[in-house]
């Protein structure tokens, strides 16, 4: 009897298992995988698709302008709105965009801007000079505090006289003035509200913001009256994905065409394994580093900071952690910057008898701790570097912190010790970096360093006209001499991110802060899976 | 009953304001405030200061909270920091998802559960006992995060049968088919410990009714084993089990966390997670409270099915 | 899940002298001489020694001697980087390869397991006995228990791994926030089940006997109702301590663990868990470890709990 009973439970089971087998009849794999319009071999750029991007995070409204809060911020500033300029990939070559020509005045206190006269707002109004004027004061006014906020300050006047074109009045010459102009978007002052509430993004971009549902994807749909044209695909939805992990699988089983933030193991494996097409971001580089705390009393001692700078072992950090992707280098320009030195990047090379002469001179100091963020792959570094300092005497405790109570301390330069973090705007004008990246602001930093001939270089390199001309690239000079010789932070190397897409994307374009341009990309149906 | 309830409605009351002040304080003590995650690494301290005011953080902390609950008693939820949308949008979608997962573990869970706990009591033989005992005990033994990363790399990417993660593009009521297909995965990893637990304690019900006096008279007047089990045991064994069920909800619900973490759900897990870490205040407060509340009221009502069920305890107090 | 009777007991002794009504239907009246006749302690002993629970106590005695004694035979540290060893696939000098830190794994395992198992040895015992106390002193007083019901409540209305990562965002993470998070979560669970069994025992005749007799509460609770949950208890000690075991690894999971490079179970998984398709074995050793160890336990609770209810 309880033979049969049991039978029939389990012929019950079978058939419950039979039916979740029929339901997978239509399948939600094929399903996902992207249908494009068909395109002809040969033919001109296929039209039509919604083009997946997984991107890690998600949209964050009141940090909209501030730079460094995830990747989807970025993207929808990117692809909904336009800058004035922009730079060229990969020098910093000022290219035009919603401006077509610019005058610097002699003096370098004044910038006339010519705009373009066939430009409107997705919502049909036409943009005009006095827009210029107002996206660079909300750009100041918060509640974000955007990378440039000192240089758009320097600016003291806006004349807007004529709708088409605007011309900017400087406190004193500004020699980054292009970096603001590239970074800061155009935006409508009349739904300023509505973009900081994000309810709507009303840009002249290619690309109209269509819905966000928060935690899962923002969708953005074409311009058809964008002024360089109609961009080729209909559609782009950001999917929000948590963590580099889910982005290899997505990416991996079709769920989205572009991943963007992927772990560097993942990303080699996708590349070189399975057939994806990886883009490197030049003109997009950030930089790991090792911060010192100069006011902790083992660290005020300068030679104990050159031999933490001897001690690292650089070119294994990029290996292993980056696979690759990135160089060594002791100051933080990338090689195409203005002010890149190759000879200068091997002043700090592993050299662990140096290293321990150093430490035998000053004699045995406490240990030491180091700061990191759990999020990403700066544990792995942390424990390198540990071990590194270990091998040449200094002893180290990690520190892990989430990345609000890292960031919390950088803010407020609570870090007791050594820390690790990326900075980035040495692919800028290379005067940013002492007056706007954190790390080597002159003025306040995390490092507790100052130093009156650093501040004055700084504000020299800074206040120039031309940023490239002989005083600049002299100015340049004077700081790398300072970062060199003073240590107070210690780079490990220029990082490049990579983005990973399906063999059926095409022209993907990029911008100096990692942000991914859409609109001359298109969707292939003959490369897809 | 109803003395019952009232004596079983306010204490139900009293946990969750103690919770409210203790998830209010104890957000707050976490270091870093939002002002770090909202302000980027060049704010001055008088930018910190105004994103603290415009927060409304640099009030008493008193007044804070009780602006905060009179917003929730008036059912105003309030706004993130972090997303600066609606909260209660924010936790609608994410509710709904939550839900879904959950519910769906829980099915996979208790079919789990009957089957491996009547296949034990009903094959009474050592061999079915102990390959139960040893299935039961896989589930209950692999680390959750591992059966699912495992799965999703096995089905999802290897055989490529079902969707590596996410929710359905299109939303859950487009097509049953393709969102029973999302489900699978995550609902079977959230669902086998759980299943697992519940058949262990089901079947501990069902043997130890079986020892019951009652259960030898039946014998003797000629019932099968099965009958048994069925009629009887099963039905005397269902009340401590719902009180079991009651918690392994609870037990789904957090455990939903990690899940939604792996699969990349966008549930209440994920949400929370990520509000602690954008210390995102309101969003988090909110959140918390309403796990505290769905565990008070699965609680609660537990505890009325089961004095429905069991007069001696609707009784008890009444005399 | 023994403690889910107790909500159902919590509303039987609402009044300090509610009649307990007959709570085991079908019992038959024993003497008190039966009763005192089944000292427990010689079954719960025996119950590690036959059966499932020999294989449970096999399986958590390798695992023990694993971490205790395999670390003497290993030729790394477990924080040793070794050059060029990145990734290596397993070999006879690396038994499950090495790590994305140039690490051999094997050593980081034995290792981990010391530490899980001090975690969790120190750490349940430490909630349980907390839990067991705040147990009895529900018992003592209508007052306590009253408050000390709603504090179970609150905690066990937490989600743990919420809680985890709330607890590990003030404490700052480490082991000894793991031990913190896992004792919390252990005490509404003991502190419900004692108090369900002393309710159940306290009725008994031959407590009564004691009472009349005039022995001190404490001294009742010590010596006769105490050593009567013992079972129920011991079941629950050894689910905990395999609960212990995950949630050291989802919070390792989730990056808030113990603090690197001290290797755990859980962070070797969750270091792994970037390289389960070109380096699976990176996962597979803690993997196991963890499994043996929490199936251990496991079995052992059941042993206990079957060995109870024969001889009912």
């Amino acid at each position: 009897m309880p033979r049969h009973r049991g039978a029939r439970a389990a012929a019950v089971i079978v058939a419950i298992l039979l039916a979740l087998a029929a339901v997978g009849c239509e399948s939600a794999v094929s399903q996902q995988q992207n249908s494009t319009a068909p395109a002809a071999p040969g033919g001109p750029t296929p039209r039509g698709g919604d083009l997946r991007v997984g991107v890690l995070g998600d949209l964050s409204p009141k940090a909209f302008l501030q730079i460094g809060t995830g990747s989807m911020n970025g993207q929808v500033v990117a692809n909904s709105f336009d800058t004035l300029i922009r730079y060229a990939r990969d020098s910093l070559t000022v290219e035009p965009s919603l401006a077509t020509a610019w005058q610097l005045a002699p003096d370098g206190r004044s910038l006339a801007l010519d705009l373009r006269t066939d430009v409107t707002f997705h919502d049909g109004r036409p943009f005009v000079s006095s827009d210029v004027e107002n996206s660079i004061k909300a750009y100041l006014s918060g509640p974000w505090t955007p990378q440039f906020k000192r240089t758009a300050a320097a600016i003291t006047r806006f004349d807007t006289s004529d709708p088409h074109r605007v011309i900017l009045h400087f406190a004193h010459p500004l020699s980054n003035i292009f970096d603001l102009l590239d970074s800061a978007p155009v935006i409508d002052q009349n739904t300023l509200p509505e973009l900081k509430a994000g309810t709507a993004f009303n840009g002249t971009g290619p690309f109209r913001f269509d819905s966000w549902q928060p935690n899962s994807t923002v969708r953005l749909v074409r311009n058809e009256h964008y002024w360089g044209g109609a961009p080729a695909l209909e559609s782009v939805t950001f999917v929000v994905v948590r963590d580099d992990q889910s982005l290899f699988t997505r990416l991996r089983t079709g769920q989205i065409d572009v991943a963007d933030g992927l772990s560097y193991h993942d990303q080699q494996l996708v590349t070189q394994r399975y057939g994806f097409t990886g883009l490197t971001l030049t003109g997009a580089e950030s930089q790991e580093y090792v911060g010192i705390n100069v006011t902790n009393p083992a660290l005020s001692d300068v030679r104990v900071r050159r031999a933490i700078a001897y001690a690292i072992d650089r070119p294994r950090i990029i290996n292993d952690v980056f696979r690759g992707s990135g160089y060594t280098v002791n100051l933080p320009w990338p090689e195409w910057s203005p002010a890149y030195r190759p000879e200068a990047n091997t002043t700090y090379t592993r050299d662990l008898d140096k290293a321990r002469a150093l430490i035998t001179e000053t004699g045995p100091i406490p240990p030491l701790t180091l700061d990191y963020s759990t999020q990403g792959n700066d544990r792995v570094i942390a424990e390198i570097v540990q071990s590194n300092l270990g091998d040449v005497g200094i002893e180290v405790r990690l520190v892990p912190n989430d990345r609000t109570q890292q960031s919390s301390k950088l803010i407020g330069g609570k870090f007791e010790g050594l820390w690790l973090l990326q900075h980035a705007f040495a692919q800028f004008t290379p005067s940013t970096l002492a007056v706007s990246a954190y790390p080597f602001n002159a003025a306040k930093n995390s490092s507790n360093y100052s130093n009156p001939a650093y501040s004055a270089a700084a504000e020299a390199a800074w206040t120039v006209r031309d940023s490239s001309s002989p005083e600049a690239l002299a100015a340049y000079r004077e700081l790398d001499e300072a970062w060199l010789r003073d240590l107070f932070l210690v780079e490990i190397g220029v990082v490049l991110r990579q983005v990973a897409t399906a063999p059926s994307v095409g022209n993907i374009d990029w911008d100096r802060r990692n942000q991914l341009h859409f609109a001359g990309t298109y969707l292939a149906s003959e490369g897809k899976q | 009953m109803t003395g019952y309830l009232l004596r079983r409605i306010p204490t139900a009351i009293v946990v969750l304001a103690v919770a409210s002040i203790l998830i209010f304080a104890v957000l707050r003590l976490i270091p870093g405030g939002p002002e770090a995650a909202l302000a980027g690494p060049d704010a001055t301290a008088a930018e910190l200061a105004a994103i603290r005011h415009d927060l409304g953080l640099d009030q008493a902390f008193i007044t804070q909270y009780l602006a905060w609950v009179g917003d929730i008693l008036a059912l105003d939820l309030g706004t993130s920091y972090q997303v600066g949308g609606s909260i209660a949008d924010l936790i609608g979608f994410g509710l709904i998802n939550t839900l879904i997962l959950t519910v769906a573990a829980l099915i996979i869970a208790i079919l789990l559960a009957l089957a491996l706990a009547l296949t034990a009591v009903l094959f009474d033989n050592r061999f079915v006992a102990g390959l139960l005992t040893v299935v039961n005990a896989a589930a209950i033994a692999l680390p959750t995060f591992v059966v699912g990363t495992v799965l999703i790399l096995v089905f999802g990417v290897r055989l490529r049968l079902l969707p590596a993660g996410g929710i359905p593009p299109n939303g859950f009521t487009e097509s049953l088919q393709i969102s029973t297909q999302y489900l699978i995965l995550p609902a079977l990893t959230l669902g086998l410990p759980a299943g697992a637990m519940l058949a262990r304690f089901l079947t501990e019900s069902l043997r130890t009714e079986l020892q019951q006096p009652y259960v030898l008279t039946a014998r003797a007047l000629g019932a099968s084993r099965t009958d048994i089990v069925l009629k009887h045991a099963l039905r005397n064994a269902l009340p401590p089990t719902l009180t079991a069920l009651g918690i392994t909800v609870g037990a789904l619900l957090g455990g939903a966390v990690l899940v939604e973490s792996i699969f990349g759900w966008p549930g209440l897990g994920l949400l929370t997670e990520e509000g602690i870490f954008a210390r995102d205040y309101p969003l988090v407060q909110v959140l918390i409270l309403l796990s505290v509340a769905v565990f008070v009221i699965i609680q609660l009502l537990a505890d009325i099915v089961h004095a429905w069920l069991d007069p001696r305890i609707r009784l008890a107090g009444d005399r | 899940m023994t403690t889910d009777q107790s909500s159902t007991t919590t509303t039987v002794a609402a009044g300090p002298n509610a009649e307990d009504p007959d709570l085991v239907p079908g019992l038959l009246p024993e003497s008190p001489g039966d009763r005192e006749a089944r000292h427990p302690r010689t079954p719960l002993w025996r119950s590690l020694l036959h059966g499932t629970g020999l294989v449970g106590s096999i399986l958590v005695i390798t695992v023990i001697l694993c971490g205790t004694i395999g670390p003497l035979f290993t030729p790394y540290a477990p924080d040793q980087q070794i050059d060029g060893a990145y990734l290596l696939q397993p070999s006879l000098d690396h038994w499950f390869g090495t790590d994305d830190v140039n690490r051999d794994i094997a050593t980081r395992v034995l290792y981990g397991i010391r530490i899980d198992l001090l975690i969790i040895f120190l750490a349940v015992p430490i909630g349980a006995a907390l839990g067991v106390v705040a147990g009895l002193a529900t018992v003592t007083h209508p007052a306590s228990d009253v408050i000390a019901q709603r504090v179970f409540d609150v905690i066990l209305a937490f989600p743990a791994l919420i809680l985890g990562i709330t607890l590990t965002a003030i404490l700052g993470p480490g082991a000894v926030t793991v031990g913190v998070v896992i004792a919390l979560a252990e005490i509404p669970i003991f502190g419900r089940l004692t108090r369900t069994s002393v309710l159940r025992v306290r009725e008994l005749p031959y407590v009564e006997a004691a009472r009349v007799s005039g022995a001190t509460t404490s001294r009742i609770l010590l010596r006769h109702v105490l050593p009567h949950s013992l079972e129920a208890l011991s079941v629950q000690f050894a689910l905990s301590l395999s609960l212990a075991v995950f949630i050291e690894g989802a919070l390792s999971y989730l990056g808030i663990g113990v603090v690197a490079p001290a290797p755990s179970l859980g962070s070797i998984l969750a270091g792994g868990n970037g390289y389960l398709e070109t380096n699976p074995w990176f996962s597979l050793g803690p993997l196991i470890a963890v499994s043996i160890l929490v199936l251990g336990f496991y079995l052992i609770a059941q042993s206990i709990s079957h060995d109870r209810r024969l001889r009912r």
